[in-house]
């Protein structure tokens, strides 16, 4: 009976080489997306894709289809797996779960880094995605907006997003306290490897003025400059081109230091004394520790990075509990608000039907009666319609409490089945 | 020209503003690691109050006596106006370009001059003396430049703050204190004007030595006297730091760390000209 179903992968259920296949780009997206609303037309459909995630959010006004089987197949498909291959890495969830799921999401409390804040804006671009596409309406309309909302308060109501999260972004917010603008300065980086382009990412951002790549390997240099629109410099020119950076970012597979205390005091003499930061993520390291006690300058190692990253994730363990804690409030306000939708059109149908059958046989009775006033006829469909409202109390509002309590829909089916809700709504015989 | 004395009025209300101004300061302290919108309310709160305190005394004190309108007739004026234009210069930065940590040095300095209006005012509550508009422009360059080297000096404390954080790899994330490189630009920046107004107040104060003879308020031997003296040596002090630009020898924590130590002698210039008998 289930009208909110949601399919997925994410980085716990699915490695990179299965995430990557099932990945939409925004063309592919649209592709999707349109395919799934000509297989189901009557549904409303949101599709969540971000470099960690791939989930397919559906409001069905079938509540049978599409079933799992049927999004396993499509979701299969467009990443050519087999559906027996791709199910183990989904999971599946309907109503309370989906919300509850969304909420976690857009609160980054299901993101690989807690606390980043792009995932909310992904939610919200997914969701303008396919409103703008008349596929979210009714259903999914208020469930993400309330998911954006969950987001928002749980981002700026915690210390979830406070501190920082990653090496690359540990090194970025020391670069922030101690440059003030980013547009006048040069990184240098020494070496290729994956963590030192993964600090260049995050550093490109700021918007530096200039960037130099150094490489014992001219090619490698090359690419890397190239691939971050910058310039490679030849590494027997180290000495000069530290003169000019401001950041520095090595990460060689040196076995010695390749910038010692006496090297660097000439570079710190040719650069007038201007502050620098070294970020430091080779191992063995490239920078001699003694280097770290000229003045103005500010190294910093992976373990000094790391021991940072460690620090902030066991202090936000209260933030984590408070976002869970607003989350789940989020959840239950929605179920219940999600459900007293589902069971308004439910009730209004008992009672007309109630009504329309008390009526009925009142209509009978009155004509074996005779002649009556119009006032005593008043007074009969007065009474009738009491006592199938009084009737009709109790079981109604158990199944309005009983819904918000067990949130089984065990009460409403019970009502239907008992009261024959789910056939068509003519006037019963008696 | 008559000295007007501090009556316990004015007295309260510039120990009532002292208090204001201290209790801001403690506010924004604790903001700097709570980040609360009532603290920081309260912060501002308690900072206006203590500026209209400060500016309530000033104005009755001023109502009070005959001569000029400006209120730098005395100790007491002198004092408590640096102070007030000091708590408004805090509340201007902190609206526009706000760096976080700056009133924390430069508050406890505000109550450290209206401590000492306080004090001056009742027991030396001395009228400056006359010289004309040599003299008024000596007094109000001394004393802006003061202000200036107190920003500096403040801005500078933070600095170092921030740097031996930055030194010391500390995992807390502790407060936003702006970047290293922006408060350096202040302390400049607040150095260069305070070094400019301090040239000024040096030259009209070597005119109206010269102009008034042996009869100056320094003695005969005013070249040697502390305040020339230590006038001199902050000069020099701030001729080193301003140096730095062209030889950058006196950069970053070099640079912060000399400003407050021109500040702590410009400040001690300031006490010791209140304290010294006339003709010192």
């Amino acid at each position: 009976m289930e009208r909110l179903i949601l399919i997925g992968l994410n980085h716990n259920t699915a490695p990179l080489e299965v995430r990557e296949k099932v990945a939409f780009d925004a063309q592919r997206r649209e592709a999707e997306l349109t395919a799934l609303r000509e297989k189901f037309s009557e549904c409303e459909v949101v599709l969540l894709c971000t470099c960690n995630r791939t989930e397919i959010y559906l409001a069905r006004s079938d509540p049978t289809r599409p079933g799992k089987n049927e999004l396993t197949e499509f979701l299969a498909r467009s990443g050519e797996f087999t559906p027996a291959t791709l199910s183990g890495h989904l999971y599946f969830k309907t109503d309370r779960d989906v919300a509850a799921h969304l909420f976690n999401v857009a609160s980054s409390l299901d993101s690989m880094v807690l606390g980043e804040t792009q995932i909310l804006g992904q939610v919200r671009e997914a969701y303008e995605f396919s409103r703008s596409r008349d596929m979210a309406g009714r259903m999914l309309h208020p469930l993400f907006q309330r998911a954006i909302a969950v987001g928002k308060q749980v981002l700026s109501e915690t210390k979830l997003a406070e501190g920082r999260v990653s090496i690359a972004s540990v090194a970025v917010d020391y670069a922030r306290q101690i440059f003030d603008s980013f547009a006048d300065k040069t990184a240098l980086c020494i070496g290729a490897g994956k963590i030192s382009t993964l600090v260049l990412e995050h550093l490109r951002e700021l918007g530096l003025k200039k960037l130099l790549v150094c490489n014992r390997d001219p090619e490698k240099a090359k690419s890397l400059a190239v691939k971050y629109s910058g310039k490679a410099v030849e590494f027997e020119k180290l000495t000069e081109s530290l003169a000019t950076a401001d950041i520095v970012i090595t990460a060689t597979g040196s076995v010695k230091p390749i910038i010692s205390r006496a090297m660097f005091e000439k570079v710190m003499r040719r650069r007038k004394h201007k502050p620098v930061f070294l970020i430091d993520i080779a191992l063995p390291r490239d920078i001699a520790p003694d280097v770290g006690e000229l003045t103005n300058v500010y190294l910093y190692n992976l373990d000094d990075l790391q021991k940072v990253v460690l620090a902030t994730h066991s202090q936000r363990n209260g933030a984590v509990e408070a976002a869970n804690l607003i989350v789940a409030e989020h959840v239950g306000e929605f179920v219940a608000w999600h459900r007293a939708r589902e069971l308004g059109p439910m009730i209004d149908q008992l009672f007309r039907r109630s009504h329309a059958a008390a009526q009925e046989e009142l209509s009978r009775v009155i004509g074996r009666l005779g002649e009556i006033s119009a006032q005593q006829r008043e007074q009969l469909e007065d009474l009738t319609r009491r006592i199938v409202n009084k009737l009709l109390h109790d079981p109604v509002s158990m199944l309005r409490d009983g819904e918000g309590r067990h949130g089984s829909g065990q009460y409403r089916h019970a009502v239907t089945k008992l009261f024959k809700l789910d056939e068509d709504d003519e006037p019963t015989e008696s | 020209m008559p000295v007007q004395p501090l009556n316990a009025g004015q007295l309260a209300l510039i120990i009532a503003s002292a208090a204001f101004f201290l209790g801001g300061a403690a506010m924004s302290v604790m903001q700097g690691w709570l980040n609360r919108r009532p603290i920081r309310i309260a912060a501002k709160s308690m900072d206006y109050w203590a500026i209209c305190l400060a500016a309530a005394a000033v104005i009755w004190h001023c109502l009070g006596r005959s001569g000029s309108w400006l209120p730098l007739e005395d100790n007491f004026e002198t004092l408590a106006t640096l102070g007030i234009l000091l708590g408004l210069f805090v509340m201007y930065i902190q609206r526009t370009r706000p760096i976080p940590g700056l009133d924390w040095f430069l508050l406890p300095i505000v109550v450290l001059l209206l401590v000492s209006a306080a004090v001056f005012g009742t027991v030396r509550p001395n009228s400056r003396p006359a010289g004309g508009w040599w003299a008024w422009t000596h007094v109000l360059s001394s004393y802006g430049g003061a202000m200036a080297f107190a920003v500096a000096a403040s801005v500078g404390c933070v600095y170092l703050l921030l740097s031996a954080r930055l030194r010391d790899k500390r995992t807390m994330p502790g407060p936003n204190m702006g970047s290293l490189e922006r408060l350096e630009r202040v302390t400049q920046i607040s150095m260069r004007l305070g070094f400019a107004l301090l040239t000024l107040g040096m030259i009209t104060g070597l005119v109206i030595v010269l102009d008034t003879g042996p009869n100056n308020g320094l003695g005969p031997h005013w070249m040697t006297s502390p305040k020339v003296l230590l006038a001199t040596v902050v000069w020099v002090i701030y001729a080193l730091v301003l140096h730095t630009p062209i030889s950058s020898g006196v950069r970053g924590r070099r640079s912060a760390m000399l400003s407050i130590l021109g500040f702590v002698l410009m400040f001690g210039t300031l006490i010791a000209v209140q304290f010294m008998p006339r003709g010192q």
